[in-house]
C-alpha cells in the first residue's frame, strides 16, 4: 500500500554534485574567457541615466535577496535534513498552523515591498524619459530621430544637418531625443551604457533624454523586433568633448550631400548593413512632417506604398 | 474564376522546398504520422481507437490525449529551440549562420507560439481532466461533450500551426505578433494568418475548457466538501479557469480585429488611417499577462499536493493559501503595463503598475514559505515529484526576484526585450510551471495508467533538466546586462561568443533530459507490470482520488463519496486501519447514469480547422463549407436526444471485487 | 433503497441547474467581448480623425425603430416562455415566429443602414472609427443573427421535445442570449449612437 522508496538518492546525489561541481567550474573559465574585453552595458554606464538605473538595479536585488537567500537555503535544508531515511525525532504531521510565522512572512515582505515601492515611485519620476534633466545651465541639444528600414537617421535640426547610423555628441551637454519611425514597424532607440529605451512609432513622437559623462565610443540599437533587418540595426554612439563636437559640425555643414526629399526616399528603401552617411542641409521640417504623413492618412493605402515597398529587400536577396 | 474560389492564394510554391532543414523536418513528420497510421491499420486498431479515443467523452481519456498532444509538441517546440541556440553560437563577427533571417524569424516566432499554446496550456489541460473530478469526488466534469470539443480544438490549432512549417510560411512577428509588423503592409504573406486561426480555434476551446471547469468544481463537488475543504490544487484550477474565462475573451477579440485588418482592409491597429498600435499592445498583454497565471497556478496547486503527500504532513496554512491564490487572481488583472513600459505611459502609470506588479509577489512569497514549513518536521520522500519540487524553490526564487526587479520601470528601461528578459521568463516558466507540470505528471500518472514512472530514470532527466536549464539560461542573463537583445539572429561582439556556446551546450543537456524522458517512458511501459499500482494509492495520499483504482473506473466511484474534513481520504486511512474496511461485496451497489461517447466533438473541430486554413489562403468554396459543417454538425447534436445511457449495477459490483482483489 | 427513476431525477435537477450556470458563465464572457469592442470604440473614438467622422453619418431615426423592434421582440419573447409553461405548444411556436420577425427586420434596416453608410463613403476601411463602428455595431448584429437561426432551430425541435426539461433549459439559455443582446444594444445606442451625436 505504502509507496517504499528505494532509490540510492544519497549515492546518486554525491556523484552528481561532484559532477556538476567539475561542470560549473569548466563553464565560468569559458565565461570568463569572454570578459577580457570591456563590460558594456548598464554594469558599466558612461552617462548619469545609466548610472541611476545601475545603481537601482543593485539596490533592488539587495532587497530582494533579503527573502530569496533564505528561501533557498531553506529549501535545500529542510529537504535534506528531513527526509524519511534520516530518522528525524521530531515529526508533527498534523502542525499546520503558526499565527507567529505567518505573521512573518506577510509581514516581511510587505515592509521590503513597501521599501521597494516609495523607491520606485521616486525614481520612476526622476529617471522619466520625457523629463529633462534638472541642475543643469546649458539647454539641451535637441536630435530628432527617425527609425528607418533598418537603419538610424539623426537629423541635428538647430545645426541643420543629418546622419544616418552615427550618431555624435557631447560630453556634459544634455540631449533631447525626439524619435519616430518611418516605413518600419514600431522600433526601439537605446544606447545602454547612457540610459534608458525608449520605443519609436509612426505617427508619435516618443522623447528622451540622456547625458554623457565620459567620452568613448558606444553601442546603440534597436531592442524592438521590426523585420528581417533587425539584428543590423545598430549604430555608432560617439561620446566626445564639447570643442570636438563643435569641429565635427562645422565639418558637417560643408558636406556635399544634402538630405533632400529624393535623398530621404532613397533611405526609405529597405537595406541593412548601412556606412554611415553625412548631410547638411535638411528638408524643412522632415520630423514633423514624417508624423503628419501617418496621423494626417486615410483610406486603404499605406503613405510609404508607392515610395517603398518593406519586402523589398526578402524580395532583392532571393534574386 | 471558380478555381480561384476552391483554391484561393494556395499554389506548390507554398511548399518551402528551397529550405532544406524544413523540408527534412517535414519529411520527418509525414514519416511519422505515415508510420502510425500504418501500425494502426495493420494492428487493425481504427474501430479501439475511434469508440475508445476519439469520440470518448471521458475525462480521463481526455486528459490522456491532452498530454499526447503537449508530449508531441515539445518536441517541434524544442527543436525550435536547438536550432535558435546553435545559430547564435556560431553566428557571432561575421559569421551569419546557417538559418536566414526569414527563416529565424519565423522559428522564434513558432517556438513561442507552440511553447505556450500547445505544451503548456494543453499539459494543463491533461492535469485538470485527470485530477480534478476524481479529487472532488464527481464522475465526470460538468459538460463531458464540450470537454471533448474543446481538446479537439486545441488539437486542430496545433496541427494548423504545424501545417505552417510545410505550406507557405509561419509569422515573422514573435508569439504575440505586435502590428504593424502584423499587419498586411509589413507581413503580407500568410504567417500571421496560420498564428490568427490557429490560436483563435484553440482559444474558442480552451474558453470552453474554462467555463466547463468552473461549473464542475463549483456545483458538482461531492457531498460535504465545502469550499474550505477541497484540495489546494482545486482552488488553484478554480481561480486558473475563472482566469480563463475572463482573459480569453479579450484574446479573441484581439485577434479578431487584426484579422478584420488584414482581411477587410481596418484600421484598427494599422499605423496609418487612425489605426492605434498601442491599444492591441494594451489588449493582448490584457490577455497576456493573466495568460502566465492561468500557467501557473495549478502548478502551485500541484505543488501544494505534492509537498504535503511526499512529506506526509498536512499543508500548512490552508486558509492563507486559499486566499494567496485569490490575491494573485485578482492583482494579475492589474498589472499588464510592466510588459511595455517602454512605451512611454509616463511616470504616474509606470509607478502604478510597477508597485502593483511587486506587490503580486507578497502572496506568491507566503506560498512558498508554506510549502517550505510543510516540508518542516515533515518526513520527507525524495520520489522524482519531490525532486522536481526542490529544484522549484531556487528556480522559481531567482526567476521571482529578476521579475520583481525588472517590475521597477527605470531597470526595466535597461533589461526591457534584452535577454535578461528571455532569461527572466524562461526561469519562471519552466522552474515554475514546467517543473511544476511534470511533478504532476509523474505524482498522477499511476492513477491515470496503473502503473508508476521508473524512478531512476526519472531521477537521472531530472538532473539533466535542471543542469540544463541553468547552463542555458545564466548566461542569457549577463548577455542582457551586456546589451544583447532577443529575436537576434546574429552579433558582432564577438567577446561574448562564449556565453553563447555555453547556452547552446544547456540547452544539449536538456536534450538529454528530454531524451530520458522518452527512455522513461519506454521503459516504464516495459516493465508495467513490475511498476504495477495494485492499491490505487502508490503514494500514500491524501485526497480523493488516491481512494480508487488505478486506473480509475469509467464511473470514477462506485458511490459518490460523502466528506466532513480536508483530506477525507488520509483521516479515513488513520482511523481506519485498524479496523478493516466494509467489504465490497457487501455493499450495495445502484446503475450509474454516464454520457455517452460522441464524434461531434471531432468533426466539429475538424471543420473548424478546414474553415481557419481556408481563411489563411483565402480559399472562399472550402472556407464556406468548413463554417457550414462546423454549425450543421452543433445544429445536428442539439436533435440528439439519447446521449446517455446507464451502466448497471451488476457491472459496478463486478469492476469494484475486482479492484479489491488485486489489492489484497 | 433508491429506484432508478428517482437516481435519473435526481440527476436531471442537479444538471439542470449546472447548465444553466454554465449558460450564465458563457454570458459573462460574452460580456467581456463585447466590453473589448466599446474600448476599443471609444479608444478609436476620441482621438483626432482626419476626414470622415461618424458624427455626420448618423441617422437617429433608424436607431429609433431598431431599438423599438427589438425590446419588442425581447417581450414577444417572454410570452413564448410563459406559453411553454403552460405547455400550449403552438402558441409558443407563434410567439417565437413573431419574435424572429422582429428580430429580422432589426437586422435588415441595420445591413440597410451600413449599406447607405458605405455608399456614402463612410466605409469600415477608411479609418480606425469607422473600422470601431462597424465592427461593434455588426457583432451584435451577428449575434442577433444567430439568435434568430437558433429561433428558428427551437420553433422546429420543440414538437420533437414535446415540452420536456430540455426544451424548458433550452428555451432558457435563449431567453437569457436574447435578453442579453438587448441589454448590449441599450449600450450600443447609447455610446455609439447617442453620445457620438453630440
Amino acid at each position: 500500500m505504502v509507496f517504499i522508496h528505494t532509490n540510492n538518492f544519497s549515492g546518486m546525489l554525491k556523484s552528481l554534485i561532484r559532477w556538476l561541481l567539475l561542470l560549473t567550474s569548466c563553464l565560468v573559465i569559458l565565461c570568463l574567457a569572454g570578459c577580457k574585453g570591456h563590460v558594456v552595458g548598464i554594469l558599466n554606464p558612461k552617462g548619469i541615466v545609466a548610472y541611476e538605473e545601475r545603481k537601482l538595479f543593485f539596490d533592488t536585488l539587495a532587497l530582494m535577496l533579503i527573502v530569496v537567500l533564505p528561501v533557498i537555503v531553506m529549501s535545500f535544508t529542510f529537504v535534506y535534513h528531513y527526509q524519511a531515511s534520516h530518522r528525524v525525532k521530531e515529526y508533527k504531521p498534523n502542525w499546520s498552523h503558526s499565527f507567529f510565522l505567518e505573521s512573518l512572512w506577510w509581514g516581511i515582505p510587505c515592509v521590503i515591498i513597501l521599501v521597494l515601492a516609495i523607491l520606485t515611485w521616486k525614481k520612476t519620476h526622476e529617471l522619466d524619459p520625457y523629463n529633462r534633466i534638472t541642475g543643469l545651465n546649458q539647454s539641451p541639444l535637441l536630435i530628432q530621430v527617425i527609425a528607418l528600414p533598418w537603419k538610424w537617421l539623426f537629423i541635428y535640426p538647430q545645426q541643420n544637418i543629418a546622419t544616418v547610423n552615427y550618431l555624435m555628441i557631447p560630453t556634459g551637454q544634455q540631449v533631447e531625443y525626439w524619435i519616430t519611425t518611418d516605413n518600419v514597424p514600431m522600433s526601439a532607440f537605446f544606447i545602454p551604457q547612457l540610459g534608458s529605451q525608449i520605443y519609436a512609432m509612426a505617427g508619435m513622437r516618443t522623447r528622451l533624454h540622456l547625458l554623457a559623462s565620459q567620452p568613448g565610443n558606444y553601442d546603440g540599437m534597436n531592442t524592438q523586433f521590426n523585420g528581417d533587418g533587425f539584428s543590423d540595426m545598430h549604430f555608432a554612439v560617439h561620446v566626445v568633448q564639447p570643442e570636438e563636437m563643435q569641429q565635427w559640425l562645422n565639418q558637417m555643414k560643408k558636406s556635399i550631400n544634402h538630405l533632400t526629399d529624393a535623398a530621404y526616399s532613397e533611405l526609405l528603401k529597405p537595406s541593412i548593413n548601412s556606412e554611415p552617411k553625412f548631410f547638411s542641409g535638411v528638408t524643412t521640417d522632415l520630423f514633423q512632417n514624417v508624423i503628419a504623413t501617418y496621423m494626417n492618412s486615410v483610406g486603404t493605402v499605406h503613405p510609404r506604398d508607392n515610395q517603398a515597398n518593406f519586402n523589398n529587400l526578402i524580395k532583392s536577396q532571393k534574386e | 474564376m471558380f478555381k480561384d474560389l476552391l483554391f484561393g492564394n494556395l499554389t506548390l510554391d507554398a511548399i518551402p522546398l528551397h529550405v532544406p532543414i524544413i523540408v527534412g523536418a517535414g519529411i520527418f513528420m509525414v514519416l511519422v504520422v505515415a508510420t502510425i497510421i500504418f501500425w494502426i491499420t495493420i494492428y487493425g486498431k481504427w474501430s479501439y481507437i475511434w469508440h475508445e479515443w476519439i469520440t470518448s467523452v471521458d475525462h480521463k481519456k481526455i486528459g490522456i490525449m491532452y498530454l499526447l498532444l503537449s508530449a508531441v509538441m515539445l518536441l517541434r517546440g524544442f527543436s525550435d529551440a536547438v536550432l535558435m541556440r546553435s545559430q547564435q553560437a556560431i553566428a557571432s563577427g561575421t559569421n551569419l549562420g546557417y538559418l536566414s533571417p526569414e527563416h529565424y524569424d519565423q522559428i522564434f516566432s513558432a517556438h513561442g507560439v507552440i511553447m505556450i499554446f500547445f505544451v503548456a496550456m494543453p499539459m494543463m489541460f491533461a492535469l485538470l481532466n485527470i485530477a480534478v473530478p476524481l479529487q472532488i469526488g464527481a464522475r465526470d466534469v460538468a459538460y463531458p461533450y464540450l470537454n471533448s470539443l474543446s481538446f479537439w480544438l486545441t488539437f486542430v490549432g496545433a496541427m494548423l500551426c504545424n501545417a505552417s512549417l510545410v505550406i507557405g510560411d509561419f509569422a515573422k512577428t514573435g508569439w504575440l505578433a505586435y502590428p504593424p509588423l502584423s499587419e498586411l503592409y509589413y507581413s503580407p504573406d500568410v504567417g500571421v494568418d496560420y498564428f490568427i486561426w490557429s490560436l483563435q480555434i484553440s482559444g474558442v476551446g480552451t474558453l470552453l475548457a474554462g467555463i466547463n471547469f468552473i461549473a464542475t468544481i463549483i456545483k458538482m463537488r461531492c457531498k460535504g466538501m465545502t469550499l474550505m475543504r477541497m484540495p489546494v490544487f482545486i482552488w488553484s484550477a478554480l481561480c486558473a479557469m475563472i482566469l480563463v474565462a475572463l482573459a480569453f475573451p479579450v484574446l479573441t477579440v484581439t485577434l479578431a480585429l487584426l484579422f478584420l485588418d488584414r482581411m477587410l482592409g481596418m484600421h484598427f491597429f494599422t499605423d496609418f488611417a487612425g489605426g492605434n498600435i498601442m491599444m492591441y499592445v494594451n489588449l493582448i498583454w490584457v490577455w497576456g499577462h493573466p495568460e502566465v497565471y492561468i500557467l501557473i497556478l495549478p502548478a502551485f496547486g500541484v505543488f501544494s499536493e505534492v509537498v504535503a503527500t511526499f512529506s506526509q504532513k498536512t499543508l500548512f496554512g490552508y486558509t492563507t493559501m486559499v486566499w494567496a491564490i485569490a490575491i494573485i487572481t485578482f492583482l494579475s488583472f492589474v498589472v499588464w503595463l510592466h510588459h511595455f513600459f517602454t512605451m512611454g505611459a509616463g511616470a504616474d502609470v509606470n509607478g502604478f503598475f510597477g508597485i502593483a506588479t511587486m506587490i503580486i509577489a507578497i502572496p506568491t512569497g507566503v506560498k512558498v514559505f508554506n510549502w517550505l514549513f510543510t516540508m518542516y518536521q515533515g518526513r520527507i520522500i525524495l520520489a522524482t515529484p519531490m525532486l522536481w519540487v526542490t529544484a522549484f524553490f531556487t528556480t522559481f526564487a531567482i526567476g521571482g526576484m529578476t521579475g520583481v526587479m525588472m517590475a521597477v520601470p527605470p531597470v526595466d528601461f535597461q533589461v526591457h526585450n534584452s535577454l535578461f528578459l528571455v532569461a527572466h521568463f524562461h526561469n519562471v516558466i519552466i522552474g515554475g510551471v514546467l517543473f511544476g507540470y511534470f511533478a504532476g505528471i509523474i505524482y498522477w500518472f499511476p492513477k491515470a495508467f496503473g502503473f508508476r514512472l521508473d524512478e531512476k530514470w526519472g531521477t537521472w532527466s531530472f538532473a539533466f533538466w535542471v543542469v540544463g536549464f541553468y547552463v542555458a539560461f545564466m548566461p542569457l542573463y549577463v548577455l542582457g546586462l551586456n546589451g544583447f537583445m532577443r529575436r537576434v539572429n546574429h552579433y558582432s561582439n564577438t567577446m561574448y561568443q562564449p556565453y553563447f556556446i555555453v547556452a547552446a551546450l544547456g540547452a544539449a543537456f536538456i536534450l538529454i533530459g528530454i531524451c530520458l524522458q522518452i527512455g522513461q517512458l519506454i521503459v516504464s511501459i516495459k516493465h508495467r507490470h513490475t511498476l504495477r499500482d495494485h492499491t490505487g494509492d502508490p503514494w500514500n495520499g491524501r485526497t480523493l482520488e488516491w481512494s480508487v483504482a488505478s486506473p480509475a473506473p469509467l464511473y470514477n466511484f462506485a458511490e459518490l463519496p460523502i466528506v466532513s474534513t480536508r483530506d477525507q481520504f488520509w483521516e479515513y486511512k488513520q482511523e481506519h486501519l485498524a479496523e478493516g474496511r466494509v467489504h465490497p461485496k457487501n455493499m450495495h451497489y445502484h446503475p450509474i447514469h454516464m454520457p455517452k461517447n460522441t464524434p461531434a466533438g471531432f468533426i466539429i473541430a475538424l471543420f473548424a480547422g478546414i474553415a481557419g486554413f481556408a481563411l489563411v489562403w483565402h480559399m472562399w468554396i472550402p472556407g464556406l463549407l468548413g463554417f457550414a459543417g462546423v454549425l450543421i454538425t452543433m445544429i445536428a447534436r442539439t436533435f440528439k436526444t439519447d446521449t446517455d445511457y446507464y451502466i448497471d449495477a451488476a457491472t459496478v459490483k463486478k469492476t469494484e471485487l475486482t479492484h479489491i482483489k488485486e489489492m489484497i | 433503497m433508491h429506484s432508478e427513476d428517482s437516481v435519473a431525477n435526481d440527476h436531471h435537477h442537479a444538471s439542470d441547474s449546472t447548465d444553466v450556470f454554465g449558460f450564465w458563465l458563457y454570458i459573462m464572457t460574452d460580456c467581456i467581448l463585447f466590453g473589448c469592442l466599446f474600448t476599443t470604440f471609444l479608444v478609436l473614438h476620441i482621438q483626432a480623425m482626419h476626414g470622415l467622422v461618424l458624427k455626420s453619418y448618423l441617422n437617429l431615426y433608424d436607431v429609433l425603430i431598431e431599438t423599438f423592434l427589438l425590446l419588442l421582440s425581447n417581450f414577444t419573447f417572454c410570452l413564448a416562455i410563459l406559453n411553454l409553461y403552460a405547455n400550449k405548444l403552438f402558441k409558443v411556436q407563434a410567439w417565437l415566429a413573431i419574435t424572429f420577425l422582429l428580430g429580422a427586420s432589426f437586422v435588415g434596416i441595420e445591413i440597410r443602414e451600413f449599406i447607405h453608410l458605405a455608399n456614402e463613403g463612410f466605409r469600415w476601411d477608411v479609418n480606425s472609427q469607422a473600422s470601431s463602428f462597424f465592427t461593434l455595431v455588426g457583432t451584435h448584429g451577428l449575434h442577433v443573427s444567430c439568435g434568430l437561426l437558433w429561433i428558428l432551430l427551437m420553433i422546429i425541435q420543440l414538437p420533437l421535445l414535446k415540452m420536456t426539461n430540455v426544451a424548458k433549459r433550452r428555451m432558457t439559455y435563449l431567453g437569457l442570449f436574447w435578453n442579453f443582446l438587448d441589454i448590449v444594444w441599450i449600450f450600443v445606442f447609447t455610446i455609439v449612437y447617442l453620445m457620438g451625436a453630440m
